[in-house]
């Protein structure tokens, strides 16, 4: 089994940035994003996340499995949730509105009349969904791609986690191709006492003990290295001084650019929702004038 | 012998917890490849017992870093990007059975395995509904899609493959555990 990370090393403009200062700045969109549905707001977030990925220099074919889980989550909460179903859309969008098919519609051929309740503030909605959906997504689809897994540790270190769970962090990601390595052992060796874990014969319950015999050596062996692994690193003082690490960071001016444009993004967001109560959902009156209200 | 602490966090737990993450991580992208059949867009990862059975073995805190990281790990090799909420609702399902490690003697016991088993439907429930409920924060989702298009999916095969595969990882541990005194 080959398990290959997605980064690569691109010389793009995202790889000048320190990771931490990258995961303040995702954050702090996350959470900024997340306060507005206003669709004037949401264009502006739209815009940095796209620039911002971009900045990544990624193809679209390293990026395309990831598009299309997301193109999926856009498909169910815009299409079957807001207008299919029209499942109230989170409360957001005030009851009652301007029916796009006020008359109902009628099925030609099986000539089946029906109502519709789709309204032109629920699609203004499912536009408002698109851009905090799409843009959220850019900035955190990104990230596997552009960030390296050796830093990791030494990054959430650095944003202040402590030693043990960074630490605990970085040998999980050495540990990857080592399991990944048992993990095909295994699964050859199976193969090859009559193992078949093509065979589709049986419901589910029979498919997941079939894959019993896969997951128990590969997991057991591993506790029993993982002994091995504890008592080695206590006999060296593991966690009895603070840790030393191998790569070290270091803030760079585009940084603390990188961080303040963060810190701007989170408190504007603050500001401009809780003390001037803007930026909940809203309507444009050119949208509303093509209901003819 | 030295005392088990529910929520002691030494060199034991910061392997296992690695160990936890890196196997639920190599697993669920194992199982990917292996394609087993499941209903429509719900991802089926027996892995999923992982981070529940370590939660079991080896306390809370490793049950919840093997299901976060694992759950973190596994997307950044697949390419799916980040997903905080869904990644907090992994770690919840390692960690929630992980709070019945100090009760546990015997692991072949069935009073224990049943408990084990108590504590993986609350994790699932727990761990599931945070990361669905997120939803309605992040997407604007409402609460039928929630329950209906996040929620339900995610639960019924993740309780399937951890009703299942924990027991089963339990029995094998208990031969482990007997044999090496450990």
């Amino acid at each position: 089994m080959l398990v290959t990370w997605r980064y690569r090393f691109r010389n793009s403009l995202m790889d000048r940035f320190d990771p931490r200062a990258r995961w303040i700045f995702s954050l702090a969109f996350l959470f900024a994003a997340t306060m507005f549905w206003d669709a004037r707001f949401l264009l502006f977030f739209f815009l940095i996340s796209f620039a911002w990925y971009f900045s990544g220099r990624t193809a679209w074919r390293e990026t395309k499995r990831g598009w299309k889980l997301v193109g999926f989550l856009l498909f169910v909460m815009i299409v079957v949730n807001t207008i299919i179903t029209g499942g109230g859309a989170g409360g957001v969008v005030p009851p009652g509105g301007h029916q796009v098919w006020s008359q109902g519609t009628t099925i030609p051929l099986i000539n089946w009349h029906f109502h519709f309740g789709l309204t032109y503030e629920r699609l203004w909605f499912a536009i408002c969904q698109f851009l905090r959906i799409g843009g959220i997504s850019a900035i955190f689809l990104i990230i596997p791609y552009t960030m390296d897994p050796r830093v990791y540790g030494v990054t959430f270190r650095g944003l202040g986690l402590p030693d043990n769970f960074a630490y605990s962090m970085e040998l999980a990601f050495r540990y990857v191709p080592t399991l990944a390595r048992d993990f095909g052992t295994t699964f050859d060796a199976q193969r090859a006492r009559g193992y078949e874990i093509e065979r589709v014969k049986g419901g589910i319950v029979k498919q997941i003990i079939r894959i019993a015999p896969l997951i128990v050596p590969v997991t057991m062996n591993s506790i029993l290295t993982g002994e091995d692994v504890t008592n080695a690193m206590d006999l060296r003082c593991f966690g009895t001084r603070p840790r030393t690490w191998l790569s070290k960071l270091t803030f760079h001016w585009q940084d603390y650019a990188l961080i303040a444009f963060s810190i701007f993004l989170l408190v504007g967001g603050i500001v401009t929702q809780y003390a001037f109560h803007t930026g909940n959902f809203w309507v444009p009156d050119f949208w509303l004038r093509l209901a003819g209200g | 012998m030295q005392k088990k602490s529910l929520w002691k966090f030494g060199t034991r737990e910061v392997v296992y917890s690695a160990i936890g993450a890196a196997l639920y991580a190599v697993l669920a992208i194992a199982t990917n490849w292996l394609q087993i059949p499941s209903a429509g867009n719900v991802s089926f990862r027996p892995a999923v017992a992982i981070p529940m059975f370590f939660g079991v073995a080896f306390g809370p805190i490793v049950g919840f870093i093997a299901g976060f990281l694992g759950n973190i790990i596994s997307d950044l090799i697949a390419g799916y990007g980040f997903w905080f909420w869904w990644d907090l609702g992994n770690g919840l399902m390692g960690l929630i059975p992980g709070l019945i490690f100090l009760s546990l003697v015997n692991y072949k016991d069935i009073k224990t395995i049943l408990k084990a088993e108590l504590f993986v439907i609350i994790g699932v429930l727990v761990g599931m509904g945070v990361a669905a409920i997120s939803e309605m924060w992040v997407s604007g989702a409402d609460i039928n899609t929630v329950i209906f298009g996040n929620f339900i999916p995610a639960v019924i095969p993740n309780l399937i493959n951890g009703l299942i595969l924990v027991p089963i990882l339990m029995i094998a541990y208990a031969a482990i555990v007997q044999r090496s005194g450990r």
